[in-house]
């Protein structure tokens, strides 16, 4: 791991040409350290999801820097030609909602992208066991996603974007849908996750409960980012 | 690397399985329709193979004895018999009828054979072959008969000694055979009315009837009630001979028409068969046709009822291959499924068809082929969507 | 693949793919062009005896069979010998007759004026005898008058007491009387003669008269009634039929092919198709020496042992002939006629053979009714014979012997 976890620099994406081009993003700079979770905060249409999507090489923005690691995988145009390797790789995903595979069974579906990356099904569904018992689910490893409560799957959910151990993990608003305490409790989650492996981690969202867990915050206005330092409250 | 489509499949077996027999029953429908055709042909095979016989004599320009009606005076096979490279020529007749058997009617074929002679039935799935000269038959299962059993035909009973299996007329109907002279009077000699009605008349004929001539009127009666006609002459040829030949041959000198195998083949497939062979394949490309749409629509909602998953796979990094993989893969599936339940649902109704169903391996083999294709091809209307997917969708807007 | 299902789940599944792809395994093996053809066979255990198989307990019986028509042996056409009308018919079929009974009469028309006629000729050439005698009494009268006068002339000659032309003339006169006398014989011969002629004209209208009588030639019983009185008929044409009953027999027809062994005396077993459950015997009396060349049939003429009751002629009848058992010692082997084939032009049966299948041309020797044949050479022990198959059998068939195959008699 180099010193960078994620490092934007300039990054813009306009969509439209001439008179009509809308800059959804016009100058957003950021960087999270290996190990640290920070926020990104904005109100709807700020451009957090295209953010996020450039981030998370599902579109291309227009201009700018993006290294992961120590690697720079935009600088004008993609570097690296597979996206999706990309993708599976060195960015982990965690969503609102989990969206587990339904018909793999909670081990499987966090041994699939090791497998998916090449690794024998052996090592990956190992690799996931560890997983999710660091994770406090050990004990639904057989179980099928449907049978698990929202909770336990939001931690398989984490624990598949870790499986293959990525430098880099982006969550949309994972915490939405849950209250106050389980919130937290996924904050915590991410937290030793991070220190633990290393991980950079953004987490999109705007929801107060968390926003103290945060040591530092960007807010996003018109496309733009500007940090913020938080209170970095300690999860117990 | 797992198989996504196995687990997918393995999760929804239920509904994999439901639609995978309802396809199944598609493709039974279709492996038995291409069955009765084999099965026509084969009836038309089996009827050539058993008579035994190199060469088919019969009444000139006529395509008999089995497309059209024939008749032969019964002495002719003598003349034949007398050719060079003519082992062996026997009359056969024909003759297809309703037999009383209790209170029901049976339809069949009598055949009517000199026994040891081309046109005996060739083997006997039980019983004994006919001994004595009259009043005796040899009937094939399909009929119902059974050992020992007294059957009306025309005017006499007749017991049947012997019983054969798939001896039947290329229209399907089962055989009865029974001694020449029998089925030359059942065929040719009247009923009791009509032959007292021919006698009334004749006897009406002055010409016929003078009285200055005692006992014309009785010869004439009798020559009218003499049964002295078959329906074809079959011919077994030297193994030294070429059936072609005799065949010119005969048909040069006797001022009688004789076929061989091969265009006795043609006669019955080609002209008999022809247009149930078109109605049948008409059959086949439309349940092909209706089996590709049933294929497509299951596996593209099938599909479309994953879309989120497929999004999340996507973005997460899954390659498009692997997800057309899958797709293709669940469409190959259920073919499968659908194929072996479809192939063992048409073994099991075959028997109760009315025709005679002969299901072949090269059939199920190709049919199984067809439905992969068809499988494949179903499945890129499915495949396409998936791939058309943005897995941006995923992440929230 | 490491299932993570539940366990009722998982052998659910289990139970499906097993039922699924055995059920297709054996739809693929056993039914269809793959499956064996299914046979019953008859196993030779040894050659030189009768064998066994349930064939042993039957010794072959050939026997011939043919279908009968009754007839009469002896039946009378009884008409007229000379064309003419009918007069009288004074029987009706089915009526018993004597020998000598009159059955019928034909108009004897101008036969009995004719026959007055020559009465009266013959009363008139009786009268002319008559009239002939008296003329040759009266010739001879005159003439032995004249011949007594002659010799009385001739002795007055001697004495002189005549002239010799008078005793001339009377010797004249008893010239011309006995010429008269004569001719008066002579007449009188004709006379009677012309009474002779008569009749034996007579006799021989009487004989025609007697034509037009009908008469029963012997006991019968009358079969047809075949002219009304008032029918025209020309000769040869019958009025009444007969038939002796106790001399109704069968004509049987017989294959040519099959009638090797007919000969006078064979018994006969007899079942009349009105009695068909009342067998009758008989047996042959004669083989007719002319055969029918169109349909090839041999005639042989079958004498019952006791004619039964209401036999009509023309009826049908089955009749079996047994020439009698071959040698029961034999050491041919028996087999059922199911197993012997034809391939153009051998015959033979299909063995199983050291495992292998052959098509082996045999001899055949006599064959019983029942179905049974006597096979003379050709087979072997330990031969395997197929009997009854599914399909045809070629060389390379795959076969599975069976106890017997559907159909067997109930």
């Amino acid at each position: 791991m180099s010193e960078y976890g994620i490092r934007i620099e300039g990054l813009r994406k306009r969509y439209g040409e001439g008179d009509t081009a809308v800059d959804a993003l016009k100058d957003v700079n950021l960087t999270v350290a290996p190990g640290e979770v920070v926020g990104l905060v904005g109100p709807s249409g700020s451009g957090k999801s295209t953010l996020l999507k450039c981030l998370g090489a599902v579109i291309e923005p227009s201009a700018g820097r993006m290294t992961l690691g120590d690697e720079v995988i935009f600088d004008g145009a993609w570097k690296s030609r597979d996206l999706r390797a990309l993708r599976r790789d060195r960015i982990g995903f965690v969503f609102q909602a989990p969206y587990l595979i339904p018909f793999l069974d909670v081990t499987d579906n966090v041994a699939l992208l090791p497998m998916l990356a090449g690794q024998s099904n052996a090592a990956a569904r190992q690799r996931a066991v560890e997983l999710l018992a660091a994770l406090d689910v050990g004990h639904r490893a057989k179980a099928q996603p449907a049978q698990l409560s929202g909770g336990e799957q939001q931690r398989v959910a984490i624990a598949r974007a870790l499986a293959n151990q990525p430098p880099v993990i982006l969550a949309d608003e994972p915490t939405a849908p849950l209250d106050s305490e389980r919130a937290l409790a996924v904050m915590r989650i991410l937290n030793d996750m991070a220190q633990q492996y290393r991980t950079a981690i953004i987490v999109v969202t705007h929801d107060e409960k968390i926003l103290p867990t945060f040591k530092r915050i960007y807010h996003i206005r018109d496309g733009r980012t500007y940090e913020e330092a938080g209170e970095g409250r300690a999860l117990a | 690397m797992i198989s996504l489509a196995g687990r997918d499949i393995l999760h929804s077996w239920g509904k994999f399985v439901l639609t995978g027999a309802g396809l199944g029953l598609l493709i039974g429908v279709t492996l038995t329709m291409a069955g009765v055709y084999r099965g026509m042909v084969d009836d038309a095979m089996v009827l050539l193979n058993n008579s035994g016989a190199d060469l088919w004599v019969v009444q000139q320009d006529t395509l008999g004895p089995y497309a059209e009606p024939s008749s032969l005076h019964d002495d002719v096979y003598r003349d034949i018999r007398g050719m060079p490279g003519v082992a062996s020529a026997a009359n056969v007749t024909y003759l297809t009828m309703q037999v009383r058997q209790g209170n029901a009617d049976v339809r069949v074929m009598v055949v009517g054979f000199e026994a040891g002679q081309p046109g005996e039935p060739g083997y006997l799935i039980a019983g004994r072959q006919i001994t004595r000269s009259h009043y005796e038959a040899v009937a094939d299962i399909k009929t119902g008969f059974t050992l020992g059993e007294r059957i009306r035909i025309r005017r006499h009973d007749y017991t049947v000694v012997g019983i054969t299996r798939r001896m039947v007329s290329s229209g399907g109907d089962p055989m009865v055979f029974i001694p020449l002279k029998d089925a030359q009077e059942a065929q040719f000699l009247k009923d009791n009315d009509a032959i007292l009605n021919e006698r009334a008349r004749t006897a009406a004929t002055p010409s016929l009837n003078r009285p200055g001539v005692p006992g014309l009127l009785e010869a004439v009666q009798r020559a009218q009630t003499a049964n002295r006609y078959v329906n074809a002459v079959l011919v077994q040829v030297r193994a030294d001979y070429s059936a072609a030949e005799v065949a010119a041959t005969i048909r040069r000198w006797k001022h009688l028409q004789a076929y061989t195998r091969e265009q006795m083949e043609e006669i019955l497939v080609a002209k008999l068969i022809a247009t149930s062979a078109k109605q049948i394949a008409m059959f086949l490309v439309i349940l092909a046709v209706v089996s590709a749409a049933i294929v497509a629509f299951i596996i593209y909602t099938m599909t479309m009822g994953k879309i989120r998953e497929i999004a999340v796979l996507k973005l997460i990094g899954t390659r498009n291959r692997t997800i057309a993989g899958m797709i293709l893969q669940q469409a190959l599936g259920l073919g499968l499924i659908g194929f072996m339940f479809g192939k063992i649902v048409a073994t099991f109704w075959a028997p109760v068809f009315p025709k005679y169903v002969l299901l072949e391996p090269g059939d199920a083999v190709r049919g199984f082929v067809v439905v992969m294709l068809i499988c494949t091809i179903a499945s890129t209307l499915a495949i396409r969507a998936a791939l058309r997917v943005d897995p941006a969708t995923a992440i929230g807007g | 693949m490491k299932l993570a299902l539940p366990s009722s789940r998982r052998s659910g599944l289990a139970l499906l793919a097993v039922l699924l792809f055995g059920g297709f395994g054996f739809v693929a093996t056993r039914s269809g062009p793959l499956a064996p053809t299914r046979v019953t066979v008859i196993n030779l255990t040894n050659v030189g005896n009768v064998t066994d198989g349930g064939a042993s307990a039957i010794a072959i019986v050939p026997a011939m069979f043919g279908i009968g028509t009754v007839e009469a042996r002896r039946a009378y056409q009884i008409g007229p010998t000379m064309p003419g009308r009918v007069l009288k018919v004074l029987v009706d079929v089915g009526d018993t007759v004597k020998a000598g009974q009159l059955l019928a009469e034909m108009d004897p028309v101008d036969l009995p004026a004719r026959m007055a006629a020559l009465d009266a000729a013959i009363m008139h050439a009786s009268s002319g005898i008559v009239a002939a005698e008296a003329q040759q009494t009266d010739a001879q009268a005159r003439h032995e008058v004249a011949a007594l006068n002659a010799q009385r002339y001739d002795d007055l000659l001697e004495r002189k007491f005549v002239s010799p032309s008078a005793a001339e003339t009377k010797r004249q006169e008893r010239v011309s009387t006995q010429a008269g006398l004569h001719a008066a014989q002579a007449n009188r011969a004709g006379a009677q003669q012309e009474v002779g002629r008569l009749q034996a004209e007579r006799t021989a209208l009487l004989k025609q008269l007697d034509q037009v009588r009908l008469m029963a030639p012997a006991d019968a019983i009358v079969t047809a009634r075949e002219a009304e009185p008032g029918s025209a008929l020309v000769s040869g044409q019958s009025v009444i039929r007969l038939m002796e009953p106790a001399s109704l027999w069968l004509r049987v027809r017989v294959d040519q092919g099959r009638a090797g062994g007919l000969a006078l005396g064979l018994p006969a077993a007899i079942v009349l198709r009105s009695h068909p459950a009342a067998p009758l015997r008989g047996k042959v009396v004669r083989l007719e020496p002319v055969s029918d060349s169109v349909t090839e049939e041999r005639i042989a003429m079958i004498a019952f042992e006791q004619v039964p009751q209401g036999l009509s002629i023309g009826e049908l009848a089955e009749v079996t002939l047994q020439p009698g058992n071959t040698a029961a010692g034999s050491n041919a082997v028996v087999l059922p006629n199911a197993s012997i084939k034809r391939q153009a032009d051998i015959t033979g049966v299909w063995v199983s053979r050291n495992g292998e299948l052959r098509f082996v041309p045999v001899r055949l020797g006599d064959a019983s009714l029942a179905g049974m044949v006597q096979v003379l050479d050709g087979l072997q022990a330990g031969d395997q014979v197929i009997v009854h198959s599914e399909r045809e059998i070629v060389s390379g068939s795959h076969l599975k012997i069976v106890e017997s195959l559907a159909g067997s008699a109930t």
